[in-house]
C-alpha cells in the first residue's frame, strides 16, 4: 500500500498545481476584463465627450452666425449702405467660410428665398413651425425638393426685406451628410454610429456612412434590443432630463455601448452606438497577449516540473519498446497484444507491413485488417475462441498469410497466450514463422511427387512400349514361323509378308518417335531452315493423308482462307512433321465417315518480312476429356478409352508435335469435347524470302476468269488471291450457272480468258459443265478443274469433255500459273501414265553399295536384285572411294553410303569422292543410307555432298522415289542424270 | 399531354368555328369582320372583352377572336405567321419573342395616327421600336415595377427607406437583425427580379445595349452586370432573401408579404390588387413604393410597365377598318369605359376611371426620377429571364461563383440569341 501511495502522490501534486492554477487564471481573467472594459468605456466616454463639446460648441457659433447675420442686416438697412448686391456677397462670404449648403430668407409661413445659386425650397415649413412655437433660435431637419437632407440653423431676427422679399427670419443649412463626417468617429474601427437625436427617439441626423436609414432610434432599440419596456422609458426620461449615461444592451445579434450626452440646446442628445467588441479591441488584443504569455509561461513551469517525472518513465517504456521494435524487425515472427476487453489492439510489431503487406497502423486500428490476407480461414480467431482460453492458458493454430502487394506466401504457428499485464487482461499473439520448414516439406513433397510421377510415367511408358513393341514383334516372329511353314504356298507367303512388313513399318514408327522425343527431350534438335512452297508443301501433305482418309471414308478438305504468301523461309520437314502428326491423328481419332478439315489462314504481322499462319486441324471425331487435354502434350500420355486402346500410338506423337511447335516460336492450342471432336490450332511465323519475279498476267492475255465452286469461300479465296495480278474473277456456284456466265461472255464477244471449274458441284458437275461451254463456246478457252480428290479415274472423261487440266485444292496463284502455262504455250497437260505402265526406274541400274554391316548389304543386294538392279559392295568408307575412284566413268549410277561405318565414315568418304579427280566426281548421285534419320543427319549429309537420304530400314518405295529423281529414265538418255 | 391535347381540342374548336363562321357568313359580312390573335388569357382580360364588345355593338362589324393557350401561344403564332396566316390584329408584348414575327414586314407603324399624341410617355417609349416607329396601341394595364416595402413595418422599427444603395444595404441589414426577412425573392419560378437590376445598365447607356447586341461584348465585359450579380451573390449570402428562398416560388410572396416574415419585394403595383391575398396582417394599405437596388443604379431604378400592343397586319387588305379599330379602342370616352375601375398606372393622358395605386402617387416623384424602360428583357437579343435565373441559381447553390455566373448568363443568351435570330 505504502509504494502504491508513493506513486499517487506526484500525480496528485501535479493535479492540484493544475487546479490552483487555472483558479487564479480565470480570475485573473476576470479582474483584467473588467478593468478593460472600465478603461474602455471610460475611453469611449470620453471620446463622445469630446464629440458632444465640440458640436455643442458648433451649435453655439450657428447661433453666433445668426446674430452676426442679424446684426449686419439692421446695420444696412439703417445705414442704408449695403443694398442687396452687398448682402448677397456678405452672405456667400460667410456660406464659403462656414461650409454652408445653403442660407435662406424666412417670411410669412415659412416661405422661402435664397440669393445665390443655391437650391431653395419654395418653403422650410417645419423650421417655420419650429419658430414658431419655440420663439427662439432652432435646429431642424429638413429635406430638399432634390431628396438632399439638410440640418437647418434659424433665428427670428428684425423683419426686413431683401429683393422685395419679407423675411422676419434667417436660416443657415449643412447638410446631413457635410454634418455628419463633422460628428464621425474613425476610433472603433468606423463601427461607431452617432446620432443627434430628439428626446422622442427621432433621429436629426446620423453619422451613417452613405445616408441614414434611421427615423426613431428609440423605435429600433425597442424592435431590436434586449432593453424591455420599463428600461426603455427610464432611457427615454434620462434624454427628456438631459443627463449623461452609458448603458450596455444587445441590438440584433451583438452586444452594444450606447452612451447619451445632452447636446445642450433644446432638448436634443448625442447618442453614440458602438459594439463591445469595437470598445475593447485594443484593450482585448493586449488582455489576449498578456494571457497567452501567462499560459505560457504557466505551460513552461508546468513543463519543467513534470517532464522529466515523465519522461524518466517514458523513457524506460519507449526504450522497451523501440528495443522490442528493432528485434521484431529483424525477425519474421509478428507479435501483437490485443485488449480482452474489447480486442482493441495495443501493440502490433512493426514487421507486419514487411510480412503481410499491412502498415502496422492499420493493424492499430482494427486487427480484423489481416483477415485478407489469410488463405484458407479467418486469421482473427472467433471472439467465442479467444474467451475460452483461460487466464495464463494458450492455444496454437496453424495459418497461411499471402503478402498484400507481393503474394509471396507465408505460413505461421499461431500461438495465443492469455494473460493479466498490469492489471489487464490480455491476449498475447505470436505469430511464429514456419515458412522455411513449410517451404522445405512441400519441396520435398514436391520431389516426392515428381519422382513418383516420373517413375509412373516411365513405368507406363514401358508397359506402354513392352506391349505396343511386342505387339508387331509377335506378328513379325509369328509370321515368319508361318511363312517358313508354308513356304511353298505362295498366296500364303503374300499374304504373311505383306503383315509383316506392316508390322514392322509401325515397329518402326515406334522407334522413331522415340528416338525423336530422346533427342528433343536431349535439346539436341535444330532447325534446318530454308525456302520452301507452301503449296508444295500442302499438296504434298494431301497426296499423303488423302489416301488414309478415303480408307475411313471421311471428309478430308483442305482450305484456304485469305491469301497467304506461298514462298516461306522455314524449316519444311518439321512443318511436315508437326502438320502430319496433327493430320494423322485427326483421322485416326475420328471414325468412319467423319470430317477432317484443314484450314491455313494468314494473320496480321506487323514486321513486312514475316509472315505468320494459322494451321488448324479440325475434326468431329472421338474428342478428348478436359483432363485429358491438360496433359495432351505431356510425352507418354494417352487417353485410356475403348476406342484409343484400339489404336497404336506412343503417346509421343502430342509431345514432340509441342516440342517442334516451341522449337518454332510457335503457339499451339486444343479445343475438345468429348464425342464433339477436337480443334488443334498451330500458328507459326516464318521470314519471308525475296519475292520472286511476278506472273505477268497481262502479257499472257489473261484480265478475265470465271470461277464455279459450290463453296462460296473458296470462290471468294481464289478472288482474294487474285487480287493484285490485274485478272479480274468472276465466280458462281453452281455448274449450270458457269455454263450460262461462259456463254453470255461469249456472246457479247468478251469470253473468259480462263475458266475453273470445281469438280464435285450440287446439281452439275464440272466436268458436264465443261462438256457443255464447250459445245457453245468452242475450245479456245482454257477450262481448268479445280479439286482435291484424286482425278485419276476421271480424267480420261474430264480431257474428252474438254477439261484441259487439273489443278489440287487449295488454290494457289503459282500453282495456277504453272497450271497454265503448258496451255499456253500450245500443250496440253501430260496425261497421267498409270503406274502399271510407267518405267521402272531401277532397271539395269549398277550401284556401288557402302554397308559395313554384311547382314544388311545382303538384302540390300537382293532387294536390289529384285528390281533389276545390281550392285558393288564396299565394307567401309575408304573402300567406295577407292572402288569409285579406279571405276571407269559410266560404271555406277549411284553410290549409296551408309554412314557409320569403320576405317572412314560416309561423310567424309562422300568428301573424297566430290573432291575427287574421277570424271563424275561431281556429279555421281551419292545418296546417304543411314539409320540417322534425324533432320540434322539429313542436313549432314547434304551438307557433304550427297544428293540424298534414305532412312534404314530399307524402304524400297523410297528407294525407287529417289532414283527416280534423281536419275534420268533410261530410255531418254540410257544414262544417268548429268 | 394533357397541354397538347388541350391545344388540339382549341385548335380544332376554332377551326370549327372558322369554317361555320365562313360557311355562314355571306361576302358582306365577311369584309365586315376583322381577325383579333392573341394569347387566351390576355384576350379574356375584362377590358379586352369590353372594348371589343363596344367596338362591335357600334360599328356592326365582328371582331374573330383566334386565342392560344399561353403555353402554345409563341409557337402557334409563329408558325400561322410563317404560313401566311397573319391576322388583322395581333396583341404581342414589346419583347424578345416578338422579333419571330418578322415586324418590319408584318407590321404597320403608327406614329401618324390621331391617337398617338394621347399616350403617355412611359407607354409611348416603350411600344416604340430602336428606330422610333410605334409598333402598337398599349392597350394594357400598366404597372410600375420597385421595390414595394411594409411601410408599417418600418415605421415600427424606426427605419426610414433607403434613397441610396448603401442605405438600401444598411436597411437590409438593420432588418435582418431584427429577425425579418429583409427581401422576398423567391427564386423558384420568379424570374423577373434579376431584370431591374439590368435595366439601368442598359437603358442608360444605349451604346452599350447596341455592342452587346452585335456580339462585340459579353456581360462580362460590362463592370455593372458583374457588379449585380455580386450584390445578388452577397445578399443571398447575408441572409437577406431568407433562408429557404431557393425553394420557393410565386406562391410564397403573398403570405410573406402578408404575415409580415419578408419586409419588401420586388414586384408591381398592381401585383397588390390582383394577387395580396386579404387575410393576411398586412394589407395593400400598409406597403409603399421605393427604387429597387440591385448594385447597379446608386439611387435606384423603377421598371415600367410592360404592355401588351395591339399591332396591324401592314399587308391585310382590311388595314383602314383596323386603324378605324385601333382609333375606336383609343377613344377616351371607350377606354374609359372598358378600364373603368382597373387598376393600372395611365397609358393614355385622358384616363380617368382606373384606379391609380396610391403606392405610385406617393412616390411620383422617385419615380419620375428614377424610372426607366423595360430593357434589359425587351432589348438584349437572346434574353430570356429563365435563362438569367438558371444561371443565378447555380450561383445560390455554390455550384459556381460570380465569374462563373456571368458567363454562363451570357451564354445562355448567346444560345438564345443563336436560336431566335437577330430579333428586330
Amino acid at each position: 500500500m505504502k509504494k502504491r501511495s508513493g506513486k499517487l502522490l506526484p500525480l496528485i501534486s501535479i493535479c492540484a498545481v493544475l487546479i490552483a492554477a487555472a483558479v487564479i487564471g480565470v480570475i485573473y481573467y476576470r479582474f483584467i476584463s473588467r478593468r478593460i472594459y472600465e478603461d474602455s468605456t471610460g475611453h469611449l466616454e470620453e471620446i463622445y465627450g469630446q464629440v458632444d463639446r465640440s458640436f455643442s460648441a458648433f451649435v453655439e457659433r450657428n447661433w453666433g452666425l445668426l446674430n452676426s447675420f442679424d446684426a449686419y442686416f439692421a446695420l444696412a438697412e439703417e445705414t442704408g449702405d449695403a443694398d442687396d448686391r452687398a448682402i448677397a456677397d456678405f452672405i456667400r462670404e460667410k456660406e464659403g467660410y462656414w461650409g454652408l449648403s445653403g442660407f435662406y430668407f424666412l417670411g410669412e409661413d415659412g416661405a422661402c428665398l435664397a440669393p445665390g445659386d443655391v437650391e431653395a425650397p419654395a418653403a422650410l415649413t417645419a423650421t417655420w413651425d419650429s419658430l414658431q412655437e419655440l420663439q427662439e433660435p432652432v435646429i431642424v431637419g429638413e429635406t430638399l425638393p432634390s431628396g438632399q437632407e439638410v440640418t437647418v440653423f434659424a433665428a427670428p431676427i428684425r423683419p426686413g426685406s431683401y429683393q422685395g422679399f419679407d423675411y422676419s427670419a434667417i436660416a443657415v443649412s449643412y447638410t446631413n451628410a457635410d454634418l455628419a463626417s463633422s460628428l464621425n468617429v474613425d476610433a472603433f474601427s468606423g463601427q461607431a454610429k452617432c446620432f443627434v437625436i430628439h428626446n422622442d427617439g427621432q433621429v436629426l441626423l446620423s453619422t451613417q456612412t452613405g445616408g441614414n436609414i434611421f427615423e426613431n432610434y428609440l423605435l429600433y432599440l425597442q424592435a431590436t434590443s434586449d432593453l424591455d419596456g420599463a428600461e426603455l422609458a427610464e432611457l427615454q426620461k434620462a434624454w427628456e432630463s438631459g443627463v449623461s449615461d452609458l448603458i450596455q444592451c444587445r441590438i440584433g445579434n451583438e452586444r452594444c455601448c450606447i452612451l447619451y450626452q445632452p447636446i445642450g440646446y433644446q432638448d436634443y442628445t448625442l447618442l453614440s452606438v458602438v459594439p463591445e467588441s469595437a470598445v475593447s479591441a485594443g484593450f482585448m488584443s493586449v488582455q489576449k497577449t498578456t494571457i497567452t504569455v501567462l499560459v505560457i509561461l504557466f505551460l513552461l513551469v508546468g513543463a519543467v516540473i513534470v517532464i522529466p517525472i515523465v519522461r524518466s518513465s517514458r523513457t524506460e517504456l519507449q526504450y522497451r519498446e523501440r528495443m522490442f521494435d528493432v528485434l521484431s524487425n529483424s525477425v519474421d515472427d509478428i507479435f501483437l497484444m490485443l485488449n480482452a476487453k474489447d480486442h482493441s489492439v495495443d501493440y502490433v510489431s512493426p514487421n507486419v507491413e514487411r510480412l503481410l503487406g499491412i502498415p502496422a497502423a492499420e493493424v492499430q486500428r482494427n486487427v480484423r485488417v489481416m483477415e485478407k490476407c489469410a488463405v484458407d480461414y479467418n486469421v482473427v480467431i472467433p471472439q467465442q475462441t479467444l474467451t475460452a482460453i483461460p487466464l495464463n492458458g494458450n492455444k496454437y493454430w496453424e495459418c497461411e498469410y499471402m503478402h498484400q502487394h507481393t503474394g509471396e506466401r507465408r505460413w505461421y504457428r499461431m500461438t495465443v497466450y492469455h494473460m493479466r499485464i498490469q492489471g489487464a487482461e490480455k491476449y498475447i499473439i505470436v505469430l511464429s514463422d514456419r515458412t522455411l520448414e513449410q517451404q522445405m516439406n512441400q519441396k520435398l513433397q514436391e520431389a516426392l511427387d515428381a519422382a513418383q510421377s516420373a517413375n509412373e510415367a516411365k513405368s507406363n511408358f514401358l508397359s506402354n512400349m513392352s506391349h505396343d513393341i511386342r505387339t508387331p514383334m509377335n506378328a513379325i516372329v509369328g509370321f515368319s514361323v508361318l511363312l517358313e511353314k508354308d513356304a511353298d504356298d505362295a498366296e500364303k507367303v503374300r499374304e504373311y509378308t505383306r503383315k509383316i512388313t506392316a508390322s514392322s513399318h509401325h515397329l518402326l514408327s515406334l522407334i522413331n518417335d522415340v528416338l525423336d522425343m530422346s533427342k528433343i527431350e536431349s535439346g539436341k534438335t535444330s532447325l534446318n531452315v530454308d525456302r520452301f512452297s507452301l503449296p508444295e508443301l500442302l499438296d504434298e501433305l494431301s497426296i499423303i493423308l488423302s489416301p488414309q482418309a478415303k480408307a475411313k471414308e471421311q471428309h478430308f478438305t483442305v482450305h484456304v482462307q485469305g491469301a497467304p504468301p506461298e514462298q516461306l523461309i522455314g524449316d519444311k520437314l518439321r512443318l511436315n512433321q508437326i502438320l502430319i502428326n496433327l493430320l494423322s491423328n485427326a483421322i485416326k481419332y475420328t471414325p468412319q465417315g467423319g470430317t477432317v478439315e484443314f484450314l491455313i489462314s494468314d494473320l496480321p504481322q506487323s514486321a513486312p518480312q514475316y509472315a505468320k499462319l494459322r494451321f488448324q486441324v479440325r475434326d468431329n471425331g472421338i474428342g478428348m476429356s478436359p483432363e485429358f487435354i491438360k496433359t495432351v502434350f505431356d510425352p507418354f500420355s494417352r487417353e485410356i478409352s475403348s476406342v484409343t486402346n484400339k489404336i497404336q500410338g506412343t503417346g509421343l506423337g502430342m509431345a514432340i508435335t509441342k516440342n517442334l511447335v516451341d522449337l518454332m516460336g510457335g503457339i499451339i492450342q486444343v479445343e475438345s469435347q468429348p464425342g464433339q471432336g477436337s480443334t488443334f490450332t498451330v500458328e507459326l511465323s516464318f521470314a519471308l524470302p525475296e519475292q520472286d519475279e511476278q506472273p505477268d498476267w497481262y502479257r499472257q492475255k489473261i484480265t478475265r476468269m470465271l470461277v464455279a465452286d459450290d463453296e462460296e469461300d473458296i470462290c471468294l479465296d481464289v478472288r482474294e488471291m487474285m487480287r493484285g495480278t490485274g485478272v479480274e474473277v468472276s465466280y458462281v456456284t453452281e455448274g449450270a450457272a458457269a455454263v450460262e456466265r461462259a456463254v453470255q461472255a461469249h456472246q457479247r464477244g468478251e469470253d473468259f480468258h480462263v475458266i475453273l471449274l470445281d469438280w464435285k458441284m450440287p446439281g452439275m458437275d464440272g466436268v458436264e459443265a465443261a462438256r457443255r461451254i464447250r459445245e457453245q463456246v468452242g475450245t479456245a478457252v482454257p477450262i481448268l478443274v479445280l479439286t482435291s480428290y484424286d482425278w485419276t479415274e476421271i480424267e480420261k472423261e474430264a480431257r474428252e469433255a474438254g477439261i484441259d487440266a487439273f489443278m489440287p485444292k487449295p488454290f494457289f496463284v503459282s500453282t495456277f500459273w504453272q497450271s497454265l502455262q503448258p496451255l499456253f504455250a500450245g500443250q496440253s497437260q501430260p496425261e497421267s501414265q498409270p503406274a502399271a505402265v510407267q518405267e521402272n526406274v531401277m532397271e539395269g541400274r549398277m550401284f556401288l553399295v557402302a554397308e559395313d554391316n554384311e547382314l544388311n548389304a545382303e538384302i540390300l543386294t537382293e532387294m536390289l536384285a529384285m528390281e533389276g538392279a545390281q550392285c558393288e559392295l564396299a565394307v567401309n568408307g575408304q573402300q567406295a572411294v577407292d572402288m569409285f575412284q579406279s571405276a571407269a566413268p559410266g560404271r555406277y549410277d549411284m553410290i549409296l553410303m551408309d554412314v557409320q561405318m569403320p576405317v572412314m565414315n560416309g561423310y567424309e568418304a562422300t568428301r573424297q569422292i566430290r573432291s575427287g579427280s574421277h570424271p563424275e566426281a561431281k556429279t555421281i548421285p551419292i545418296v546417304a543410307m543411314t539409320a540417322n534419320t534425324f533432320a540434322e543427319d539429313v542436313r549432314n549429309a547434304l551438307d557433304a555432298g550427297m544428293d540424298g537420304h534414305l532412312g534404314k530400314p530399307i524402304d524400297m518405295a523410297a528407294v525407287r522415289e529417289t532414283v527416280g529423281r534423281l536419275l534420268r529414265p533410261r530410255s531418254s538418255d540410257g544414262g544417268k542424270q548429268s | 399531354m394533357k397541354k397538347r391535347s388541350l391545344l388540339l381540342v382549341l385548335l380544332a374548336l376554332s377551326a370549327a368555328l372558322l369554317l361555320t363562321s365562313c360557311g355562314g357568313k355571306d361576302a358582306a359580312s365577311d369584309e365586315n369582320t376583322l381577325t383579333v390573335m392573341g394569347k387566351r388569357t390576355d384576350l379574356e382580360k375584362s377590358y379586352m372583352t369590353s372594348i371589343f364588345q363596344q367596338y362591335e355593338q357600334a360599328t356592326g362589324n365582328e371582331l374573330e377572336i383566334i386565342a392560344y393557350e399561353d403555353a402554345e401561344f409563341e409557337t402557334a403564332a409563329a408558325r400561322q405567321f410563317a404560313e401566311g396566316h397573319v391576322p388583322d390584329v395581333f396583341l404581342h408584348f414589346h419583347n424578345a419573342d416578338l422579333s419571330r414575327f418578322n415586324v418590319e414586314e408584318n407590321f404597320y407603324p403608327l406614329n401618324d395616327e390621331p391617337w398617338a399624341a394621347d399616350l403617355t410617355d412611359s407607354a409611348r417609349a416603350y411600344c416604340e421600336d430602336k428606330a422610333g416607329r410605334l409598333l402598337g396601341l398599349p392597350f394594357w394595364e400598366s404597372s410600375v415595377s420597385g421595390c414595394y416595402y411594409n411601410k408599417t413595418i418600418l415605421n415600427e422599427l424606426g427605419l426610414r427607406p433607403a434613397a441610396t444603395q448603401t442605405e438600401f444595404d444598411t436597411l437590409c441589414q438593420a432588418l435582418a437583425e431584427t429577425g425579418y426577412t429583409p427581401i422576398c425573392w423567391p427564386a423558384d419560378g420568379c424570374t423577373w427580379m434579376p431584370q431591374f437590376g439590368l435595366d439601368p445598365i442598359f437603358a442608360d447607356d444605349a451604346a452599350l445595349l447596341e455592342k452587346l447586341n452585335k456580339n462585340e461584348i459579353g456581360y462580362a465585359d460590362i463592370p455593372a452586370v458583374t457588379d449585380m450579380v455580386q450584390w445578388l451573390s452577397d445578399a443571398a449570402q447575408k441572409g437577406w432573401f431568407g433562408p429557404d428562398f431557393l425553394e420557393i416560388g410565386w406562391d410564397a410572396i403573398s403570405p410573406a408579404l402578408g404575415s409580415g416574415q419578408a419586409v419588401m419585394t420586388f414586384i408591381w403595383d398592381t401585383w397588390f390588387y390582383t394577387d395580396l391575398a386579404g387575410d393576411g396582417k398586412y394589407t395593400v394599405d400598409d406597403f409603399a413604393l421605393m427604387p429597387v437596388f440591385m448594385g447597379t443604379a446608386d439611387s435606384g431604378t423603377y421598371e415600367g410597365g410592360n404592355l401588351n400592343m395591339m399591332m396591324l397586319n401592314k399587308n391585310s387588305p382590311k388595314l383602314d377598318m383596323a386603324r378605324e379599330f385601333l382609333a375606336f379602342c383609343a377613344d377616351p370616352e371607350n377606354y374609359n369605359v372598358a378600364f373603368d375601375g382597373i387598376a393600372t398606372v395611365n397609358c393614355f393622358t385622358g384616363q380617368t376611371t382606373n384606379i391609380q395605386s396610391p403606392m405610385v402617387t406617393d412616390a411620383s416623384a422617385s419615380i419620375a426620377a428614377n424610372e426607366r424602360v423595360s430593357t434589359a428583357a425587351t432589348r438584349i437579343v437572346g434574353y430570356s429571364a429563365e435563362d438569367v435565373s438558371a444561371a443565378l441559381d447555380d450561383l445560390f447553390r455554390g455550384r459556381t461563383d460570380v465569374a462563373g455566373c456571368v458567363k454562363r448568363m451570357d451564354d445562355l443568351r448567346l444560345g438564345e440569341a443563336s436560336d431566335h435570330g437577330p430579333g428586330e
